[in-house]
């Protein structure tokens, strides 16, 4: 099959678009080229130049999909073939921008466990197509043929659609401060002007930025929750999820559509978390992890971006089927450590407030962050009453975090390895904490799951048995697929020459 | 090896401290060429690893103490690993990789390159024997 042949113009001006930015870079401020006549020309030749060779790419490019594999070769300069077992295909994404809208195009991703980038990719193919070989790499998966789908197999059962009022507290709830890296490269921009406009030119320099600082700190948070705010809603405007079979299928976004499906039996971890506002209103997120890879992008892989907290947990339930949750807390003495930390960061702080005291001009009450001695054991009890683990049948349900609590699930057949560490700290204190390692990807950018300072002895317990529970339902899982094949053989006879 | 190139770093560095002069750095070199000796005992007596009936443990660390369970239905596949200071001392690392996150974490070293290879291939054998059908 071949791409799309809207997708030769398109790509050719994706390109054209991206030599932009490099000519806007190159010629901003000299005088090489004689002006936009010059830049004009070089923009047409680089698009016939471009539409050459993806009218070649457009040759090369040959998909096909058969029974149980997708073959693709490509290539203009050097040619490969790549076949990806259609049983090994995690997740097939479709995404859209505006422009592609309009042309009707879309964009394909296939990805698999293992390996880091996407596994293929279709740049461009018909919206029909896309749609039609996602849900054809869905059949061929189960292991259906043409014509015998079962009813249940192509319903689709609408889970979850985001209201508009969850939508506006996304938006309010999805600041990420992570933004503000990005915000502070505008800083050389606005800082001067607010500087003439606040700060008294014959004023001491020191202490001009002392009064525009705090006025330009706040503007940055601001325009950042406006920014990160606006990014939030126009990724989940009109977000979906629905479940077709054992796959569930999410849509969502206003300026680039989004669409995908995320595999139930490759759910490697479920993490329910709720940011300090979130937990306020009740709120909270759920995501969804496949191995190697998580939907949509880092920082946005959400399953369920913003929803009511019991709604929530009841779908993520509908997913893996863990028990009501009761959280043990680690033991008290947990507690004397975050007050001792606590207390060493404010001594350390106050010693600075003192120095700067002593050794600048500037002369303030450095004493009054002493005060912050009050905060300590309050912030030390707000960590500790929110850590926690459940230990449940067939799941390991693990709690941290104040600022965002993120309550982690993790199948016991899910585990890769278990292990418990102790720190000097926590060995005066015999504390232990405990860590569960799945195959999910997001265990590279935060913290894995973790039971953080359990008592040790209990972590050594729990190591075990997380283990031993391992094999269990590794065991179990082996002696329901056997069953399932004999009753197969039983039912058809033929099935056993077509399954080897 | 490791202590006598932090005491080579910790004598230049105070050979050219405005305080004391060069015998400082020898002094420092030798303090911590003594700590990291038994820096280096205390790692290798914690240091230890168990195979177990359908698991191996291993346990490590001083500062902080680790115990780590790798199912061998999880091990994708086994390593023998030998550095340049490992060649000059006859030694080397066998690394199992599972497909979790911190898959590489779990290695063994300190062992002669022999007992290391035997090591393989017996987690190799353990690994298929424990039939691992589905790795993730």
């Amino acid at each position: 099959m071949k791409l799309n042949p809207l997708s030769i113009p398109y790509r050719a001006g994706e390109s054209v678009v991206r030599l932009a930015w490099v000519l806007v870079i190159a010629f901003v401020g000299t005088s090489g080229i004689s002006g936009p006549t010059g830049i004009g020309l070089l923009v047409v030749a680089w698009f016939v130049v471009a539409t050459a060779y993806q009218l070649v790419y457009y040759q090369r490019f040959d998909y096909e999909l058969t029974e149980d594999t997708l073959d693709i070769a490509s290539g203009v300069v050097s040619r490969r073939q790549r076949e990806i077992p259609i049983r090994r295909i995690q997740n097939v994404d479709i995404s859209r921008n505006v422009v592609q809208r309009l042309l009707g195009l879309s964009r394909i991703d296939l990805e698999t466990a293992g390996g880091s980038s996407t596994e293929a990719s279709l740049r461009y193919v018909s919206t029909e197509e896309a749609e039609r070989l996602q849900s054809e790499i869905a059949r061929l998966k189960r292991g259906e043929t043409e014509g015998e789908e079962s009813p249940e197999s192509t319903t689709e059962e609408e889970l979850f659609a985001i209201t508009p009022k969850e939508l506006g507290l996304l938006g309010l709830v999805g600041v990420d401060l992570r933004l503000l890296g990005f915000v502070t490269v505008i800083l050389p921009v606005v800082f001067p002007p607010v500087q003439r406009r606040f700060g008294d030119p014959f004023q001491d320099p020191l202490i001009a930025l002392a009064t525009t600082a705090p006025l330009v700190a706040v503007a940055i948070v601001a325009v950042t929750a406006a920014i990160s705010g606006l990014l939030a809603v126009a990724n989940y405007y009109d977000f979906r999820l629905a479940r077709r079979g054992d796959e569930l299928l999410y849509e969502r976004g206003l300026l680039q559509r989004f669409s995908g499906s995320i595999p139930l039996e490759k759910v490697q971890t479920l993490s329910v978390s709720e940011n300090v506002i979130a937990r306020r209103l009740g709120y909270a997120s759920l995501a969804v992890e496949t191995a190697g890879y998580a939907p949509g992008d880092a920082g946005s892989q959400s399953a369920i971006p913003l929803a009511d907290r019991t709604r929530v947990l009841s779908l993520a339930q509908s997913v893996e089927a863990f028990a009501d949750l009761d959280f043990e807390r680690p033991p008290k003495r947990a507690r004397e450590r975050y007050v001792a930390r606590y207390a060493i960061v404010v001594a350390v702080v106050v010693a600075i407030a003192y120095a700067v005291n002593r050794m600048t001009d500037i002369t303030f009450a450095w004493y009054a962050t002493a005060g912050l001695f009050a905060v300590v054991p309050v912030a030390a009890h707000l960590k500790w009453v929110n850590l926690g683990y459940d230990l449940q049948d067939e799941y390991i349900v693990l709690r941290e975090g104040f600022w965002t609590r993120t309550i982690t699930v993790v199948p016991y057949y899910r585990v890769q390895t278990v292990l418990d560490s102790q720190s000097v700290f926590q060995r005066r204190r015999r504390l232990a904490t405990l860590v569960v390692d799945t195959a999910g990807s997001s265990g590279l950018t935060s913290g894995q799951p973790r039971a953080l300072d359990i008592d040790a002895e209990t972590a050594q317990d729990i190591r075990e048995s997380v283990a031993d529970r391992l094999q269990a339902a590794l065991a179990r899982r082996r002696e329901e697929r056997r069953r399932e094949r004999l009753e197969a053989i039983a039912a058809d006879p033929s099935e056993l020459a077509a399954d080897d | 090896m490791s202590s006598v190139v932090l005491g080579l770093i910790a004598a230049v560095a105070f050979l050219f401290a405005p305080v004391g002069g060069p015998w400082v750095g020898a002094a420092v070199a030798v303090v911590v060429f003594l700590l990291s000796v038994v820096f280096a005992v205390l790692r290798y007596r914690i240091w230890s690893y168990q195979l177990r009936t359908d698991s191996l443990l291993l346990q490590r660390g001083v500062v902080t103490r680790v115990s780590t369970v790798a199912p061998y239905v999880r091990i994708q596949h086994v390593d023998v690993r030998r550095g340049p200071t490992e060649r000059a001392f006859g030694l080397a690392t066998t690394v199992v990789y599972t497909a979790g996150s911190r898959g590489a974490d779990v290695s063994i070293p300190g062992l002669t390159p022999e007992r290391a290879e035997d090591l393989q291939t017996r987690l190799k054998q353990l690994a298929i024997a424990a039939e691992g059908e589905d790795a993730v």
